[in-house]
C-alpha cells in the first residue's frame, strides 16, 4: 500500500528495533487478555502514528470474512426472526403476517414444551455427565508417570468417533429381534430384560442419553489433564505436609484451581448440548410419536417435514433466547465461583 | 507421542516429587492403567463390533449376531462402492472438507489480524459481532439460508455446504487467533513494513507463519468437525446429489431394506480418515487443545 513512506523512514526504526527486546513471538502464544498490545504501550514517534494512520487501510483484510460472516450468520438470523411473524411454509414465495401467534402456539404446544424437557435432560445431563468422566479420566491419566503419552492417545481415539457414527452403529446393536444387546441377554439367560430400547417411551430418552454419553470425553478431558498439570505441586505437598487426606486435597486444593476449566468444558458442553440433534435423527427420528423429540429436532422436523417455516423460524429463536440465557448465566454463576476460589 | 514436551513444562520440583514417591505411587499407577485400559476397551466396542461385521454378510449378522467373522473377506467394502453413492459422498466429503478450510485460512487469521492491529472500539465491536455468532446455533438461521439458497440456485450443491461452514466456523475461527495475535508484538511487522513490504506481504511473510500452533489447532479442530458434519449437509444436500458420508449412511439407514452389513462397512470407513487425521495431526492436536485450555 505505501512502501515508499515506509522506505523513507526504515533508519528511524532501525534504531528502535535493536533498542527492544527479543522478538520470540511464539514464546508467548497468550498474551494476556483484555487490553491491546505492543504498540499502544510502545512511545509515540513519528513513525509508529503513521504507522497506525495505515491501519485503516486494514480494514479491507476484516472485509472479506466480515462479508461471509454477516451474509451467511447475521442476516439469516435476523431474517428468522422476520419470518417467526410470519405463517410462511417454506415453499410458497408469499406469506402473511400473523404477529405473535407462533410464539403464543409454541408456548401453549405440548409436543415442545416436551422437546424442551428432552433438550434439557439430554443437554444438561450429557453435559454433567460426560464432564464428571472427563474428570475422572484426567485425574486419572495424571497419576501417570510412565506411560502417559501412550494412554493419552488411546483415551482419545473414542472421541474420533462422531456422534453420528456413533449413533448409527447403537441403533442397530439396539434392534429388538437382531441387535447384539439383547441377544447378549437372551444367551445370558436375562432374556426378560431385552427390551426395545428405542420403541419404548419411557426408556427411549434415558436409552438416547446412555448413547450420548458414552465416551471419555476427548477434547474435555485433555483440557481437564492441561490444568491438572499446571496446579503447583508445592500446594499439594504443603497440605499433605499439613495432613490433608487425598480426598482433602482434591476438594481444598485442586478443585478450586480447576475452577476456570470446569467453566469451559460446561460451556462448551451446555451450548453443545442444547442443539442435539445427530443422536435423535438417526436412532429414533424423534419417536415413537413426538416423545424423543429435542428442539433442534423439533426446528427441523416442523421446518422442513411438516412445511412450517415461519412456525419453525420461531421455535428457533425461542431456542436462540435459551442458549443466550443459559450461556451467559452459566458463565456468570462460575466466575464468581472461581474468584471466591 | 508428546510425553516428552509435558514432562518438560512441569516445574523441576514436581519430577523430583514425583521420582521420590515413584516406590509408593506404583500401585496407584497400575490401577490407573487398568482402570483407563478397561475403560477404552468398554468405549470403543461397539466400533470394535462394527468393525467385525463389516466382514460379515447380512444372513450371518442376523443368524448370530454376537458371532465373529468366519473369513476376513472385503466384499462389503467393494459392494458398498459398487452398489451404492458411498464413493462420491466420500469424494464430496472430502471437496467440503477441505474446500472449507482452505477458505477459512485464507480469511479468518487475516480478519483476526486486521482486528487486533486496528484496535480501537470499532475494531472491538467487530470483533464482538463474530464472537456472539458463537452463541447462534446453526439451527436458528437454517431456514433462511435454505430459501435464499434455493433463490440464487446454489441450493443441492457443495458451494453452499461450503459457505454456510464458512459462516458457523468464523467465530471460532476469530475468537482463538485474536486471542493468540494479542501476544505477537508489533515490532516485527513494522520492520518488515519499513523494509518495504506491503501489508499484506508482511501478513503472509512474517505474521502467518508465526501463527503456525493456531493453525494448526484451529485446521484439526475444524478438519474433524466439518468430516464429522452430518446436519448442514442433510439440510443443504437434497437426493440430487450423493450427500456426504454421513448423508449416505442416513439414507442407507431410511430404506426397507436397510444392509446392515453396508452400513456397518461405511460406520467403519468414516472412522478412518479421522484417525489419519489424528495420527498425523496429534502433537500439534494435543498442544492447540492445551494452548486454548490453560487460558481458560
Amino acid at each position: 500500500m505505501s512502501d515508499r513512506e515506509g522506505q523513507a523512514t526504515a533508519v528511524a526504526t532501525a534504531v528502535r528495533l535493536t533498542g527492544d527486546g527479543p522478538l520470540e513471538p511464539l514464546a508467548q502464544p497468550q498474551g494476556p487478555g483484555g487490553d491491546h498490545p505492543a504498540a499502544d504501550v510502545a512511545p509515540v514517534r513519528v513513525v509508529s502514528r503513521r504507522f497506525r494512520r495505515q491501519r485503516w487501510g486494514m480494514f479491507m483484510f476484516i472485509l472479506p470474512a466480515l462479508v461471509v460472516y454477516l451474509v451467511m450468520v447475521i442476516l439469516p438470523s435476523l431474517q428468522s426472526l422476520q419470518l417467526s411473524l410470519t405463517d410462511w411454509d417454506g415453499v410458497n414465495s408469499s406469506y402473511d403476517y400473523i404477529g405473535l401467534r407462533n410464539y403464543e402456539e409454541i408456548l401453549g404446544s405440548g409436543r415442545f414444551w416436551n422437546a424442551v424437557r428432552n433438550t434439557l435432560l439430554l443437554g444438561l445431563g450429557s453435559a454433567v455427565i460426560i464432564n464428571v468422566i472427563s474428570l475422572v479420566v484426567a485425574l486419572l491419566l495424571d497419576k501417570l508417570n510412565r506411560g502417559q503419552g501412550f494412554f493419552r492417545t488411546i483415551v482419545y481415539l473414542p472421541a474420533l468417533v462422531s456422534g453420528f457414527i456413533a449413533a448409527t452403529i447403537w441403533k442397530y446393536m439396539l434392534n429388538f429381534n437382531f441387535g447384539s444387546v439383547n441377544t447378549l441377554l437372551r444367551d445370558l439367560g436375562l432374556g426378560d430384560l431385552a427390551q426395545d430400547w428405542l420403541g419404548d417411551s419411557d426408556l427411549v430418552v434415558g436409552v438416547l442419553l446412555f448413547i450420548v454419553c458414552f465416551t471419555l470425553g476427548g477434547n474435555t478431558t485433555l483440557i481437564y489433564l492441561a490444568n491438572l498439570q499446571s496446579v503447583p505441586q508445592e500446594l499439594v505437598e504443603a497440605a499433605k505436609i499439613d495432613g490433608a487426606s487425598n480426598a482433602k486435597v482434591f476438594r481444598f486444593v485442586t478443585w478450586p484451581m480447576l475452577a476456570g476449566a470446569v467453566t469451559v468444558n460446561m460451556t462448551l458442553a451446555v451450548i453443545a448440548g442444547w442443539t442435539i440433534f445427530d443422536q435423535v435423527m438417526v436412532l429414533t427420528s424423534g419417536g415413537p410419536g413426538f416423545v424423543s423429540e429435542t428442539m433442534a429436532f423439533f426446528i427441523y422436523k416442523v421446518g422442513f417435514g411438516e412445511y412450517r417455516a415461519g412456525y419453525g423460524s420461531a421455535a428457533a429463536i425461542v431456542l436462540f433466547i435459551v442458549v443466550i440465557v443459559s450461556t451467559v448465566l452459566a458463565n456468570r454463576y462460575m466466575r464468581k465461583r472461581e474468584i471466591q476460589a | 507421542m508428546s510425553t516428552q514436551s509435558t514432562k518438560a513444562q512441569r516445574p523441576a520440583s514436581r519430577s523430583s516429587i514425583r521420582k521420590a514417591e515413584r516406590v509408593r505411587l506404583g500401585r496407584g499407577e497400575v490401577v490407573s492403567m487398568v482402570v483407563l485400559a478397561v475403560l477404552v476397551i468398554v468405549v470403543s466396542f461397539p466400533v470394535v463390533y462394527a468393525l467385525l461385521n463389516s466382514f460379515r454378510n447380512y444372513a450371518e449378522i442376523t443368524r448370530d449376531p454376537m458371532g465373529l467373522p468366519t473369513s476376513f473377506r472385503f466384499d462389503n467394502y467393494v459392494r458398498l462402492f459398487q452398489d451404492t453413492q458411498y464413493g462420491e459422498a466420500l469424494w464430496n466429503t472430502l471437496v467440503i472438507t477441505v474446500g472449507t478450510i482452505v477458505l477459512l485460512i485464507a480469511l479468518v487469521p487475516m480478519a483476526a489480524y486486521g482486528i487486533e492491529r486496528i484496535g480501537g472500539r470499532t475494531s472491538r465491536f467487530i470483533y464482538i459481532l463474530f464472537i456472539a455468532g458463537l452463541m447462534i446455533p446453526f439451527q436458528v438461521r437454517m431456514i433462511p439460508l435454505v430459501s435464499a439458497m434455493d433463490d440464487v440456485g446454489l441450493y443441492s450443491t457443495l458451494t453452499s455446504v461450503i459457505l454456510v461452514h464458512l459462516g458457523g466456523a468464523a467465530s471460532f475461527g476469530v475468537l482463538l487467533y485474536c486471542s493468540f495475535i494479542k501476544g505477537v508484538p508489533t515490532e516485527v511487522e513494522e520492520a518488515a513494513h519499513m523494509d518495504g513490504a506491503g501489508r499484506l506481504r508482511t501478513f503472509w511473510t512474517i505474521v502467518f507463519p508465526m501463527l503456525m500452533p493456531v493453525t494448526s489447532a484451529f485446521i484439526i479442530i475444524q478438519a474433524l468437525g466439518l468430516w464429522n458434519d452430518f446436519f448442514i449437509p442433510l439440510v443443504f444436500l437434497d437426493s440430487s446429489s450423493a450427500g456426504t458420508i454421513n448423508v449416505a449412511l442416513s439414507r442407507m439407514m431410511g430404506l426397507l431394506t436397510s444392509q446392515w452389513e453396508l452400513i456397518y462397512t461405511g460406520a467403519i470407513l468414516a472412522i478412518v480418515p479421522s484417525v489419519i487425521i489424528f495420527a498425523a495431526f496429534q502433537r500439534y492436536f494435543i498442544k492447540g487443545m492445551s494452548i486454548g485450555a490453560v487460558k481458560g
